[in-house]
């Protein structure tokens, strides 16, 4: 179940992110390379793609790092994301459709405040995972 | 892959670029076609900074023996102050670090780009790692 938690005290180990499901299609795809300045022709059409020897048009891997904020930004509303990171494990491609989601598996209070980390997933709908990472999410500190 | 390189390279700066200041037309793209949010249209989301691309993306220097296709195997970004409206921002590159890892596939050389990138009030915007994968 996809939840969203606002406050610190509301957050437990185990709890689910929001979950994103999408299907990405190749103009979407090419607007977020150009308006993040990639200019890769692999990012922009299945034609230019395979000049490169790739099998069709891919996803930068930016873009499922911003798929991955997202969900943190969706999952904890007025937090802050400190760290995040991401392991491309496989190609992924427009017109095919997949899941975001994630856990919490810590969170504790330090002197820099209180955090929460996060595993995440970008994964096909057969379960392929195209994309793991994890995060680092700051709570505002309530006085 | 035997990996024999100038154990000088790792901690070498490769580029250093001063961006023009952030519009919020760049800002709003962004968010626009990533579907992050960008809070009241003045604050960049938190992955705009890997639009920063500078003039050189690469090192020169990098240990023949690598070959020359590499892989964009991932990114670790650790962040700072937030990116907004009219801030002018500078990255600096360096080789970070390069290692061989074997694994079920073979040997793999891996090189980590460090990009730190700095507001005009000298505030750490964000570090990013790309490690990028070559077998």
């Amino acid at each position: 179940m996809s939840r969203m938690h606002t406050r610190f005290e509301d957050v437990d180990v185990g709890h689910d992110l929001h979950t994103l499901s999408l299907t990405l299609s190749g103009e979407q795809v090419k607007g977020y390379a150009i308006a993040a300045r990639m200019p890769g022709g692999r990012f922009m059409s299945d034609e230019e793609a395979r000049k490169e020897g790739l099998p069709g048009q891919i996803v930068p891997g930016n873009m499922s790092l911003a798929l991955f904020s997202r969900v943190i930004a969706e999952s904890f509303p007025g937090a802050t994301l400190k760290k995040l990171s991401a392991t491309f494990r496989g190609l992924v491609h427009p017109g095919r459709p997949f899941v975001v989601h994630g856990v919490v598996t810590e969170k504790h209070r330090t002197d820099h405040g209180d955090l929460v980390e996060c595993d995440l997933v970008l994964e096909s709908t057969d379960g392929d995972r195209w994309v793991t990472g994890t995060a680092t999410v700051q709570f505002p500190t309530r006085g | 892959m035997a990996l024999d390189f100038d154990p000088s390279i790792i901690g070498s700066e490769f580029d250093r670029t001063v961006f023009a200041p952030v519009t919020q037309d760049a800002i709003l793209e962004y968010a626009r076609t990533s579907g992050e949010p960008a809070q009241n249209n003045v604050t960049a989301p938190p992955t705009f900074v890997v639009r920063l691309r500078g003039h050189r993306w690469m090192p020169d220097n990098l240990p023949k023996s690598l070959g020359r296709a590499g892989f964009d195997a991932g990114k670790d970004i650790v962040f700072g102050a937030p990116v907004r409206v009219g801030d002018v921002l500078t990255a600096v590159s360096t080789v970070h670090d390069i290692y061989e890892k074997t694994g079920r596939s073979g040997s793999m050389a891996f090189v980590v780009l460090r990009t730190l990138v700095t507001n005009q009030r000298d505030e750490q915007v964000a570090v990013i790692d790309q490690k990028m994968m070559f077998r």
